[in-house]
């Protein structure tokens, strides 16, 4: 295989999307695939997704402005 | 001064901030993460695997069954539920995302992949809306939380009601000679076995002090009581070395 590790970008599960919620505000997450992460608006925060396992810490997130 | 009202909690036998102690428990699990299961052959004397049959005795998994493994890392616990349950599914949560992606290298992550998720996450903020599980587990993973009555309280809410909570964990033995007999051991053989075949005595010290300041059967019990589960009930494993604790959420 040729690919390299960047580019190796494993499609994130649509069932666990669906069982997913912002562990600070508990409410629902939107799915940004292109940058491969799931946002948080009620809590300004976007959750990483690496090698399609979903981040859920707070301080592994990105702040929204 | 801004650190009065700081909060402090163990870390092995150091009294270490609150805020540190996620840190120095992610450090000690990433550099053990590869050897976990020599780690836990070491810790129980191979026993462990026969606590978790214990565990699994005990949970009786069934198909259908929704299932979340907290500090479930390497996969082990979440295959035993699969293997017990082919028709169950079980999600995988980790503080440390290489012990997630040790797990999913494993062979039988392949054959289950389809029942399956993995999420990096924390056991005192879960990922996960209210109601939404009928079994929590957590294997020799609470001790190592920061506010364990935290995590007890999240899996309450996760649960779905008639949802059943079940840990396993390092416990207390109930008389003092033999306590002291392996606290010696504990404390004098472990460290020194984890140097020799992990090259890794640090991680292995705190291990054995995290396990001796862990709360009692019955003080742990009275916690899960705290969260709001009920009909809780322990059982020893081999003598207290280990004990599984069970709550439902009535």
């Amino acid at each position: 295989m040729s690919d390299s590790e960047e580019e190796r970008v494993q499609p994130l599960d649509r069932r666990v999307l669906e069982a997913l919620v912002c562990p600070r505000t508990q409410t629902v997450l939107s799915y940004d695939a292109a940058r491969q992460e799931l946002v948080s608006r009620a809590a300004g925060l976007a959750f990483p997704i690496r090698n399609g396992i979903p981040i859920m810490l707070i301080d592994e997130a990105r702040r929204l402005d | 001064m801004s650190d009065a009202d700081s909060k402090t909690t163990h870390f092995g036998a150091r009294t270490v901030r609150e805020e540190e102690k996620a840190g120095l428990v992610h450090g000690v699990f990433s550099s053990v993460a590869n050897r976990y299961d020599v780690m836990n052959d070491v810790m129980s004397m191979g026993i462990h695997r026969l606590w978790k049959d214990a565990m699994m005795d005990w949970l009786a998994p069934r198909d259908g069954m929704r299932s979340l493994d907290v500090a479930g890392g390497t996969g082990d616990i979440a295959f035993r539920i699969l293997k017990r349950a082919p028709g169950a599914s079980v999600t995988v949560l980790d503080l440390t995302e290489d012990m997630l992606i040790e797990g999913q290298r494993r062979a039988e992550a392949e054959s289950f992949a389809d029942r399956l998720d993995w999420v990096v996450g924390d056991a005192m903020a879960l990922p996960f809306e209210a109601n939404s599980f009928d079994t929590y587990t957590i294997s020799f993973g609470i001790r190592n939380v920061t506010r364990v009555q935290d995590a007890l309280d999240e899996a309450y809410r996760v649960l779905k009601p008639g949802g059943r909570l079940v840990v396993l964990e390092f416990s207390q033995l109930p008389s003092r000679p033999l306590q002291k007999a392996y606290d010696l051991y504990s404390f004098n053989v472990i460290p020194r076995m984890g140097q020799a075949i992990a090259n890794d005595r640090d991680s292995y010290q705190y291990l054995v002090e995290s396990i001796r300041n862990f709360p009692d059967q019955d003080s742990f019990a009275g916690m899960i009581r705290q969260a709001g589960f009920g009909q809780v009930k322990y059982r020893n494993l081999s003598m207290g070395i280990a004990a599984l604790h069970s709550g439902w959420k009535i």
